[in-house]
């Protein structure tokens, strides 16, 4: 907070004595769950590589924030983005640091209730009750937002952010086949690079940016081989392998990078020796929709895979995980006008956000999805849904119309940020795994 | 004589050194260990040029030279446009020294592009008539035909513009440039002194020669294959692959996989002559003759598999993963 005597258009005040009580529960209360979480992921698989430790502590955001508060004292710009249209490596390029700031506090989303409407998406609310109690050490350190105006939630969100930070929102064009949309994607991309600048203070160079890309190549290459790893019979439980890919979000992308890769070779150690995560047999499920954010909303994935009879979640469509780094930023000539235009399309071009749409819908996201149902050899799909994403929500028919022809079975769970719900959903996952064990007999 | 014989001896090498190289890529194409299209690519254009200057020295291998050039898209499609063509070469060589300095490339707009590939077509057609209205005008001696179609002399004589392209740097009979014996000369200026000199306005010819090198070359410094766009040898080529009936003919062609692609738009970016048809296809068979086979696509797409060249139902070459993943067993 800026300066708390200005008035706050969107916020609600409240007092001080509030914010530091919730705050201690909230935390208190993540804290013990995250670690239980981490817990049952050690004794799912009895042969845990040594290398995901890493993954377990960086998942504890006080170790991160007390690394970012290090940098700020030494003079970065830490800068927080909520879509995955922000373009990280401006961010890395001017010498400042990304973090994704998108909450997944259960707890968090009640409080949003008091400024919008239940209705609302439960991650929005989410992040609007996390600001409210500086509940996010993310949210809370970065000195400004890149927000994508994807779906409305998100555009409204970055108005109601506004209150406390500055917020550079990026309008994401919603046809991406027209060359007007990307040449004005271009635009916003260049006006965005101009704002980094001027926060920062540092000039985007051409050989900065390039070293900034390369270094994204980099921890694409190393995600792609961990995730080209789960092809395979399992050495790697998936919500490990989410917890992986979600670190990047938050970690220093160099060390999240080498760490990565030394994961990778543990676990193709551990494919060698043929010493399998669980049974070969057990169902592959893949998981698509809203995305899931750690350290809360993790309860599907735990469902899953501590289901009985068990799946195994080998793939996912989610933009808190697979999506982050699929892509990687193709450079043709390395000038700066090219590097510009190739992240351009890096981000706005291969996203299979929901918010896109054309005459032939989201053609991009079903092709993902059976892409990633052929190669990696999906049993089923769970079709994961917050109460209050529209956009998920209303693709679900396309896509299961696809996976039907397809005999793909595909389940539409639909949830809230709330642990209550708990029981009744495994109940409806173990039914859905049932099916799909009786298939893969078959 | 002993030169002639030296003369017969280089081209004989550099012709085995040809197969030998063509051979080599296609066991490195087999064991998928080619890392770099465009490297290779050069190499290719650099020994196809120098080749083509020693069949020069004959006239009449300029005709089967030409020949060749137009029956080869029966079964490669474009694949000389991109890999052969020494005006190509030319140009890539300029966007190399633009690369150095460092200096960003244009785009024509994709209207005027895909226009501009029409237009190549009225190009061609202009150039293959006029011949013969000059031939009924000031009819040649009609007992040498032959020997003439074989030399390219007479009538034939304007044909010669579709080896336009093909003509290197440094020819081996009278060209334009004279510098110390040496004759020098770059694609299509011949065509143009002889049609500036059709036209009566000899005096300027010499400037429009140079004129015309000027623009190819400041032309191709912004734009990639900047003359690819309406070279007329290039439609000659493409009207092979432009019937309906013909599609299935080329054996060589980029294929697509619909499913793999995420349309991240790579394809159409780094396309030098711009073909948008890659990217647009939903999947399947490319089919476009704008589209040279430099494969320059197929090498920047970042997706295992999506984009594949095939050789009469063989996979030669494929799209990978250029970040190179580790292999699973």
């Amino acid at each position: 907070m800026k300066n708390p005597s200005e008035e706050k258009k969107y916020m609600l005040d409240i007092s001080q004595k509030e914010i530091e009580e919730l705050r201690t529960t909230i935390r208190a209360t993540s804290k013990k769950m995250t670690a239980e979480y981490i817990e049952r992921m050690r004794k799912a698989d009895k042969n845990r590589p040594e290398a995901m430790r890493y993954f377990d502590e960086i998942a504890d955001f006080e170790k991160r924030e007390k690394e970012l508060l290090a940098a700020k004292e030494s003079g970065k710009k830490v800068i927080g983005y909520m879509c995955l249209f922000a373009p990280i490596e401006l961010i890395l390029a001017a010498d400042a640091i990304p973090v994704r700031v998108n909450s997944g506090w259960y707890d968090a989303s009640k409080l949003g209730d008091r400024v919008v409407p239940v209705e609302v998406c439960p991650m929005v609310r989410s992040t609007i009750g996390a600001k409210m109690i500086g509940l996010s050490p993310y949210l809370e350190l970065s000195d400004a937002l890149i927000s994508g105006l994807t779906c409305d939630g998100m555009t409204k969100l970055s108005e109601i952010l506004s209150d406390y930070k500055p917020v550079w929102a990026m309008a994401v064009p919603r046809l991406k086949d027209s060359t007007q949309s990307l040449s004005f994607w271009r635009e916003e991309m260049k006006t965005l690079m101009k704002q980094i600048e001027a926060l920062t203070g540092n000039k985007i160079t051409r050989s900065k940016l390039k070293s900034a890309i390369e270094l994204t190549q980099r921890a694409t290459k190393a995600f792609r081989r961990l995730q080209e790893i789960r092809k395979g019979n399992p050495v790697i439980m998936g919500r490990d392998a989410m917890l992986v890919n979600q670190a990047y979000m938050w970690d220093d992308i160099k060390r999240w990078t080498e760490k990565t890769e030394a994961l990778c070779e543990a676990l193709e150690e551990r494919a060698r020796q043929k010493s399998w995560a669980c049974s070969p047999d057990t169902p592959r499920v893949m998981v698509t929709g809203t995305p899931m954010i750690w350290p809360d909303n993790w309860k599907v994935p735990s469902i899953i895979e501590e289901a009985n009879p068990q799946g195994l979640l080998v793939a996912d469509e989610l933009c808190s995980s697979e999506r982050l780094l699929y892509d990687p930023v193709g450079v043709d000539e390395w000038t700066m006008d090219d590097m510009l235009n190739a992240i351009a399309e890096r981000y706005l071009m291969a996203s299979t956000c929901p918010c896109f749409t054309s005459e032939d819908g989201n053609k991009d996201r079903v092709n993902w999805i059976l892409n990633k149902v052929k190669e990696w050899k999906v049993n089923g799909v769970i079709y994961y849904v917050v109460r209050g994403c529209m956009l998920y929500a209303m693709e679900y028919m396309r896509v299961k119309k696809v996976l039907d022809r397809m005999s793909v079975p595909v389940y539409y769970l639909d949830t809230e940020y709330t642990r209550e719900d708990v029981g009744p959903l495994k109940t409806r996952v173990e039914a859905f795994l049932e099916m799909l064990t009786a298939r893969v007999d078959i | 004589m002993i030169m002639d014989f030296i003369g017969e001896l280089l081209k004989l090498t550099v012709l085995a050194g040809l197969t030998v190289a063509g051979i080599l890529v296609i066991l490195i194409w087999k064991k998928n260990l080619a890392t770099r299209v465009t490297y290779l690519r050069f190499l290719i254009q650099v020994a196809a040029m120098v080749s083509v200057f020693y069949l020069f020295t004959y006239p009449v291998w300029q005709f089967i030279v030409l020949i060749v050039i137009l029956l080869l898209p029966l079964v490669l499609g474009r694949f000389f446009c991109g890999w052969l063509c020494p005006f190509g070469l030319y140009m890539d060589a300029i966007t190399l020294i633009r690369k150095g300095f460092k200096v960003r490339y244009r785009n024509l707009p994709d209207k005027l592009n895909k226009f501009l590939h029409k237009f190549r077509y009225v190009l061609l057609l202009f150039f293959l008539v006029v011949p013969f209205i000059l031939n009924v005008i000031d009819p040649p001696p009609a007992e040498s035909l032959t020997l003439m179609a074989l030399v390219l002399a007479g009538p034939f004589d304007a044909w010669r513009i579709l080896l336009g392209p093909v003509i290197p740097l440094i020819v081996p009979w009278k060209g334009p440039l004279e510098i110390s014996k040496i004759y020098f000369s770059y694609p299509y200026v011949q065509e143009v002194i002889y049609y500036s000199k059709l036209l009566s306005i000899e005096v300027f010819t010499t400037i429009m020669a140079w004129v015309f090198v000027a623009l190819t070359i400041v032309g191709s410094f912004f734009l990639r294959r900047v003359w690819c766009r309406f070279c007329p040898t290039g439609s000659s080529i493409a009207i092979v692959n432009r019937f309906r009936g013909f599609k299935w003919a080329p054996l060589l062609h980029i294929y697509k996989d619909e499913v793999k692609c995420t349309k991240c738009g790579i394809c159409k970016r780094v396309c030098p002559v711009q073909v948008t048809d890659v990217y647009e296809q939903a999947g399947g068979k490319i089919t476009t003759s704008m589209c040279m086979l430099c494969m320059r696509c197929v090498e920047m797409c970042p997706y295992e598999d999506c984009l594949k060249v095939n050789f009469g139902g063989k996979t030669v070459f494929k799209s990978r993963n250029w970040l190179e993943p580790a292999k699973v067993e």
